[in-house]
């Protein structure tokens, strides 16, 4: 897969057990522009190996809508990762 | 379409304080509505056969906001309503207290009805927040219900 040589600057959020894995509920993260949300994640899988076990029960978001894990990313792009939601 | 219905303007709240259940009711009640359905979803003592001690909530506060939105938007597309309100709380819960409370107006109460249950089975699958269960011998993230995830699509951007 082609990646442009430009980096896109992407907030990144964590919530509930998430956070608590990762220890940090924000972060700002450079990566190729275009890159999928998916490797935004395993940049995250590195450091905490723990996380793969999460992935399956988890959505992603970008920009306040849900959105799949191929989607692209590009800089100003907010996201998070949403553990199963469990409000009411 | 009625000439006599109010401008649509739905309260939809997240607060930190206790929810002012009545001011949600007065908001949604009009002269053409003979029906206000509410719902009151509040802290139960026990969870899986253990005491719960109390509850503590945390949202992605602008997508959450975002989704109770979408849940408005859908219900007046799918029920004859009037208006709506919804309102979470978020923090620290006692028992008894109320973490969400609906309240759907319509002229006919079976719309109101059909609406209010459609808001908090959505709410609960859709909005993203999250709530800790504090017990006497530790805490657990609540068992969630995963939101509809998107189709995973190709990516549309041309080669060159």
């Amino acid at each position: 897969m082609p990646l442009s040589s430009q980096t896109a600057r992407v907030k990144v959020l964590f919530f509930g057990r998430l956070k608590e894995v990762v220890g940090q509920a924000e972060d700002t993260v450079e990566l190729p522009d275009g890159a999928p949300i998916e490797a935004l994640f395993s940049h995250y899988g590195v450091n905490h190996p723990e996380l793969a076990r999460f992935r399956a029960s988890l959505v992603a978001s970008r920009n306040q809508e849900f959105a799949a894990w191929t989607t692209p990313l590009h800089s100003g792009d907010e996201v998070a990762f949403l553990p199963p939601v469990s409000g009411g | 379409m009625s000439m006599t219905k109010s401008i649509h303007a739905d309260l939809l709240l997240l607060v930190r304080d206790p929810i002012d259940q009545d001011a949600l009711i007065q908001h949604v009640r009009a002269d053409e509505d003979g029906a206000v359905v509410t719902f009151d979803g509040c802290v139960r003592n026990h969870s899986h056969g253990r005491r719960t001690l109390y509850l503590d909530y945390e949202a992605y506060e602008s997508m959450a906001l975002a989704k109770i939105r979408e849940i408005s938007v859908q219900l007046r597309e799918k029920f004859p309503i009037h208006l709506v309100a919804i309102a979470h709380r978020l923090g620290r819960l006692e028992i008894g207290e109320t973490s969400v409370f609906i309240a759907v107006s319509s002229a006919h109460r079976p719309a109101a009805f059909e609406a209010c249950r459609f808001a908090i089975d959505t709410l609960k699958r859709t909005v993203p927040i999250w709530k800790k269960e504090y017990f006497e011998d530790g805490a657990v993230w609540a068992d969630g219900e995963m939101p509809p995830a998107p189709v995973e699509t190709r990516a549309a951007k041309p080669a060159s």
